[in-house]
């Protein structure tokens, strides 16, 4: 796919996130900061996931390790076939909320639960552990927040990937440098942090995560390694991405898009409404 | 023949599993940088279905349930203490939600690492793991038990918690009956006691009806060897009896005794019950095991003389 047309798709998805979170609350800033990586990833040929290949045991792997990204997903998934386009509206902390406020594995092309920080990366070291017993040719991406790796269990997982030599595993951090209620330099530093991965035996790529041509040509540097090392994408993005007043600013983590001068500041920069598709 | 009073009930399980694993390649087995004399052979004849996953309990757990939802049969192996509370959140998530087929083997129940301190005391692990739904608990009191629970593990795959003392025991099932699913029992037709038990301490009912006997009262012992789900038949068994006495070496608050305090008032049965377990005050001790035993009134002869009192 173009990288226009990924742009369109990243634009689209951004107003459909923008309008969830409108109706029905949700992390709007850290949903907004991984839109690109995500459809980079799904709707941009890296991940080999269709809903034709769910069951598929040579399938990639894809777990949402930061689970408040979740509209993202959804409207990703919606927008790939998994179901029907009207859950977004209809079943996103809705009713019967198939579509809940983190992801859930029984919704089609969701593969692990997530929302509580710091499991998915373990969780995708014993998926690529068995890929590995498999002989599969899978690769198993994980995405997490930057403030997530504020957890002991994320470095648990990054010396277990690096001792089992799991090269099948592509760890992407959506580094947008802000936490629950503020910025991460003020609580807990991850600085020197493309360091502390490569000290703990990974290769380490860097890119503007809000750039598709950056994100391809990293994403495709870490499936070409093949040295035995788990690789990290480091992704540097701008929590809350598209919308000016929510950009860079901590307290949108748990904000609601409820005002009425905000939702239409919002749904102006967005365009929506204005025929932007 | 496996002389399995000689043998701890870790290496009668882990043997076991060996056995099978020699021609089940989906059987991994990931040590939490925990040994045992019975993983040795394991490790040099199966590396590839040994994983020492280092000291992350968390991790383990994680990596174990991502492990077993690609269709494999994982075992944790790791002391009680840690594997039941240091990784609480991804045993619940990761492994139960998931319902992955993760049975962790958790060694050092109770005080069974009495000198080495409260950091080693697994007295609340019944407790927490009976919070997590889906999950399946198994506390065995001997090898030959430990051994048996193998073959369940792998007929039945689901998330499951065994707990195993250190040491060797006497095979109870050379005087217990074990034809009930998840316990086994000692029968006393004419006994209006039961003494409910598991693991470690249901030797010491042993001792306890022994020392009562002398005292003319007799007693039927209950050896539940699977805690969750208990087996609803055990109404009968306590429809039986008027007074229910639990041993057990573990919190008050949450364990045996409280489970089976559910189980009663649920099923309306009507019996008197008494629970002997660890106080509610932070027994943080170090000490030889009956000497902790002592301070708790978890010795035979504190739990004689409560019984004799409790049903004159």
């Amino acid at each position: 796919m173009l990288i226009n047309d990924l742009k369109h798709k990243s634009a689209r998805v951004r107003s459909t996130v923008a309008e969830m979170c409108i109706e029905r609350g949700g992390h709007i800033a850290s949903s907004l900061s991984c839109i690109e990586i995500l459809v980079a990833l799904y709707q941009g040929g890296t991940l080999n996931i269709s809903k034709d290949t769910l069951d598929h045991p040579d399938r990639d792997r894809f777990i949402l390790s930061k689970g408040h990204g979740e509209t993202v997903l959804y409207a990703i998934l919606a927008d790939m076939g998994f179901f029907p386009n009207e859950w977004l509206s209809e079943q996103y902390r809705y009713g019967d909320c198939i579509l809940g406020g983190h992801p859930d594995k029984n919704i089609p092309g969701v593969e692990h639960s997530t929302g509580s920080l710091g499991h998915g990366l373990g969780v995708a070291c014993g998926l690529a552990t068995a890929g590995k017993i498999d002989n599969s040719s899978r690769y198993h991406y994980v995405l997490l927040g930057d403030a997530e790796c504020t957890e002991g269990s994320v470095w648990e997982a990054c010396l277990y990937a690096s001792a089992q030599n799991l090269d099948n595993v592509i760890a992407i951090v959506d580094r947008n440098h802000i936490g629950s209620i503020d910025f991460i330099d003020s609580f807990t530093s991850l600085k020197p942090f493309a360091e502390k991965w490569s000290s703990f035996g990974w290769n380490v790529f860097n890119c503007n995560g809000h750039d598709f041509a950056e994100l391809f040509t990293e994403f495709e540097k870490t499936k070409n390694m093949k040295n035995g090392k788990p690789s990290v994408v480091i992704a540097e993005t701008v929590k809350g991405k598209g919308i000016s007043f929510i950009e860079h600013q901590p307290i949108w983590h748990v904000k609601q898009l409820n005002n009425s001068d905000d939702i239409d500041n919002a749904r102006k920069e967005l365009s929506i409404g204005e025929g932007n598709d | 023949m496996t002389d399995y009073a000689n043998m701890q009930m870790r290496d009668a399980f882990i043997s076991e599993l060996f056995e099978q694993a020699k021609h089940d390649r989906d059987i991994i087995f990931i040590s939490n940088e925990y040994g045992a004399p019975s993983l040795d052979i394991f490790r040099e004849e199966l590396p590839e279905q040994f994983i020492n996953a280092g000291i992350s309990e968390q991790n383990i757990i994680s990596v174990a349930s991502g492990i077993a939802l690609e269709g494999k049969k994982v075992f944790v192996y790791s002391i009680a203490s840690f594997i039941s509370l240091r990784c609480f959140e991804q045993i619940k998530l990761d492994m139960c939600v998931h319902n992955a087929p993760v049975t962790i083997l958790a060694v050092g129940t109770g005080f069974a690492y009495s000198e080495d301190g409260p950091t080693h005391h697994a007295t609340e692990d019944i407790g927490v793991m009976r919070t997590l739904a889906s999950i399946e608990i198994c506390s065995p009191a001997d090898a030959k038990q430990s051994s048996r629970l193998v073959n369940i593990c792998l007929t039945k795959q689901q998330p499951r918690y065994i707990r195993f003392d250190k040491g060797k025991f006497s095979i109870l099932s050379e005087t217990f009956c074990y034809s009930n699913d998840g316990y086994g029992i000692l029968e006393n037709a004419d006994s209006e006691v039961l003494l409910l038990s598991t693991g470690f301490m249901t030797h010491r009912a042993v001792e306890v009806a022994q020392e009562l006997k002398t005292h003319g009262v007799g007693t039927t012992i209950v050896d539940l060897w699977k805690l969750k789900p208990l087996n609803p038949d055990l109404v009968e068994v306590i429809d039986k009896v008027k007074y229910i006495f639990t041993i057990e070496e573990h919190t008050v608050n949450a364990g045996l005794g409280s489970m089976i305090a559910e189980f009663v008032l649920d099923n309306n049965c009507k019996v008197r019950l008494k629970r002997f377990a660890i106080k509610d005050d932070l027994l943080y001790d170090y000490g030889v095991r009956n000497k902790i035993h002592e301070k708790s009134g978890l010795d035979a002869g504190s739990i004689v003389r409560s019984i004799i009192k409790h049903i004159e």
